[in-house]
């Protein structure tokens, strides 16, 4: 069982990173404004083999990405580590203190909604000293940060749906029930 | 599959906070909209001590108590002018209209600002002459 | 349906699951602490720097609107030493202003043709720099002209007759203006003479406000006293301080701007036909007097001057303003100070340093 872990979770990682390097290929006119395609990843992860799991699959997707690109231990990296951390706790806590009240689109959203201000009050307290400029961008990042966490949310809950019916470990799931 | 299969996966409390996020959203946009297309801010100071605040676009006539008295100051057209002062030379209203920089009643300590329209004046730190 | 069952199944599942939760803890554990340690060392040399940012206050004194901007990395630094600039002007003003009934000004005019008075350190500078002005100017630019400025009411429109000029001219000399280095006293020669220090005072005011920033600790600033301005340092973006000229013909637009320049360490004055001004009788009356004629210059409409002293370009902007464009240029180029003159026609006349710095905003002839 603990290596099957450990290679779900180097391969769970790898995917994540993947569509990271996908995401990057995509042209935007604004430079933050991303799609956050490799928390569908981490969301999957937390779903099927709880916060741990998706911890690190977080850590190891955000420094992978910031060896790989050149900017490890720079402002990239760091708003980065902070907004995936704090995205993926809150929504494992909010998954371990009322499992039922949101779906998996709405964890989807408050991982983006977490994700976005983090970074915002990280991006404010070590880089941008003028609060003016934070808060102008905010709504806008806001606004972003909500649907592209709805669309997230869409895409890893029809992933759930197909790795029920594909995934033995998954399956098990249900028969232990 | 369907956009409607997903929709109904979706709890209360997932679109309580979608739309709550939204219009959050949505209004913090119009709000800084608002506060950024009147690129000019007419602040009115009295004795060094800023005494009105306004936008610039909006017309409406506001008069300030100095040490000799009421200083009546007009915003109309994107523009600014002292209408009354109680100074004696009346410096101030013979200054007009003003669309940048600033108006003064010296003698009633009166200072009225504009913020730069001009992307000109931006990059202008001071002016002589 | 089936998604919310799920994630109750998901938690089930690892509760249940042989995974020694010890090892992913560890690892996890050991990641987070190497992290916050990277993070605080980095923390600790501030690899984002302390920004340094732009203050600006502005307050009247001397009679008009006073603006100072400093480069300060803190608001309190800043504020202080932006005070404290202040204060120096303050103080300067309480010298220098012939209105006052205190002043040591006045009370050189009220002892003139009677005894020599003593002043403090700046008055005596002040004087000195205006007599080496009116010097340099052929007495174009005379402090004791205080008598026949007087004689004009900028407010209520009032210009003296031929006669009362005459009369008061014969006041004005500023050779008669005693200065004693080692008594530090002054003496106005005659009765009835006044010494104005208005084309000078300010840019003077400019000169130890920006000292005075400096001995705050602050690298890089800017003293605009009315026209009158200082310049030192650079900018956060390390770009000099911008300056705008006003465009003479602009009218009432305050915010017409002819051309801009960059000052590094320099100060730069305007003296304009603009400035204060009546209309009568189809003739323009402006504050800038030729000591000769006790009428207002005729031959230029503005005049900028920059070197590195305020006090020069203040004093030199209406020296030169008098004198005309062609004699100002030569003055200009035997000081090696940059200048631009406007003339009566529009014409603008450059010294040959100044014609790679400025800027033009619109086609001056």
């Amino acid at each position: 069982m603990q290596q099957q872990d450990k290679y779900r979770i180097a391969l769970l990682s790898a995917f994540a990173l993947g569509l990271h390097g996908f995401e990057n290929l995509l042209p935007s006119p604004i430079p933050w404004l991303r799609l956050g395609l490799a928390n569908i990843v981490t969301l999957i992860t937390l779903l099927l083999y709880g916060m741990r799991a998706a911890v690190m699959v977080t850590l190891i997707r955000v420094m992978l990405a910031s060896l790989i690109a050149g900017s490890f231990l720079g402002p990239a990296f760091i708003l980065s580590l902070g907004g995936g951390i704090a995205s993926t706790l809150i929504m494992g806590f909010v998954l371990h203190i009322a499992p039922r009240l949101f779906s998996t689109m709405g964890l989807s959203i408050i991982g983006a909604l977490f994700h976005n201000l983090v970074q915002l009050f990280l991006a404010y307290f070590l880089f941008i000293q003028r609060i003016e400029a934070i808060l102008l961008i905010t709504p806008v990042i806001i606004l972003f940060g909500t649907l592209t966490g709805t669309v997230n949310g869409a895409v890893s809950a029809l992933l759930m749906k197909n790795l029920i019916k594909y995934d033995q470990k998954v399956q098990n799931v249900n028969e232990i029930r | 599959m369907s956009l409607r299969e997903l929709f109904h996966n979706t709890t209360l409390a997932d679109r309580i906070l979608f739309s709550l996020l939204i219009v959050l959203s949505l209004s913090g946009i119009a709000f800084i909209k608002e506060i950024l297309s009147d690129n000019s801010t007419v602040h009115i100071y009295v004795d060094g001590h800023p005494a009105y605040i306004l936008p610039l676009d909006k017309n409406r006539v506001v008069s300030v108590e100095g040490p000799q008295g009421k200083t009546v100051v007009e915003i109309k057209d994107h523009q600014v002018r002292i209408i009354e002062s109680p100074c004696h030379n009346k410096l101030c209203i013979q200054t007009g209209w003003v669309r940048s920089g600033a108006v003064v009643c010296l003698p009633n300590r009166v200072v009225v600002t504009l913020g730069d329209p001009d992307k000109h004046k931006k990059t202008i730190d001071a002016t002589t002459g | 349906m089936k998604s919310r069952q799920y994630v109750v199944d998901s938690k089930q599942v690892n509760t249940k699951r042989a995974v020694p939760a010890s090892y992913l803890q560890s690892t996890v554990y050991c990641l987070l602490l190497l992290l916050s340690t990277l993070y605080c060392l980095l923390y600790a040399c501030s690899c984002s720097p302390n920004k340094e940012r732009i203050f600006k206050k502005d307050r009247i004194l001397m009679d008009t609107l006073v603006a100072i901007t400093v480069v300060s990395d803190s608001k309190d630094n800043a504020e202080k030493a932006i005070d404290a600039a202040f204060s120096e002007i303050e103080y300067l003003e309480k010298l220098s202003n012939h209105y006052s009934s205190d002043s040591e000004i006045t009370r050189i005019n009220r002892n003139a043709g009677i005894s020599e008075v003593k002043v403090s350190y700046d008055i005596l500078k002040l004087l000195d720099k205006a007599l080496h002005v009116s010097e340099n100017t052929e007495g174009a630019f005379d402090v004791t002209m205080g008598p026949v400025i007087a004689l004009y009411d900028f407010h209520k429109k009032i210009r003296p007759d031929d006669g009362m000029i005459k009369k008061t001219l014969s006041l004005v000399n500023y050779r008669e203006i005693i200065i004693n280095r080692d008594r530090s006293t002054v003496l106005l020669k005659r009765k009835g003479m006044l010494i104005d220090l208005g084309g000078i005072a300010k840019g003077y005011a400019a000169d130890k406000a920006a000292e005075t920033l400096k001995k705050q600790g602050v690298r890089s600033g800017l003293v605009a006293v009315a026209g009158d301005i200082k310049a030192f340092g650079l900018k956060p973006d390390g770009k000099p301080w911008k300056i705008g000229i006003r465009n003479p013909e602009s009218g009432d637009k305050e915010d017409d701007i002819m051309a801009t320049i960059e000052l590094k360490d320099m100060a730069i004055s305007t003296s304009g036909d603009y400035e204060r001004f009546f209309i009568s009788g189809g003739k323009r009356y402006h504050h800038l007097l030729d000591p000769k004629t006790g009428l207002s210059a005729q031959e230029c409409r503005s005049v900028s001057i920059i070197t590195k002293e305020g006090a020069f370009t203040d004093a030199f902007a209406t020296g030169i303003f008098i004198l005309g464009p062609e004699q100002g240029v030569k003055v200009l180029d035997k000081l090696g100070f940059e200048g631009m003159i406007i003339d009566s026609q529009g014409k603008s006349h450059l010294t040959q340093g100044i014609r790679k710095k400025i800027e033009f905003k619109r086609t001056v002839s």
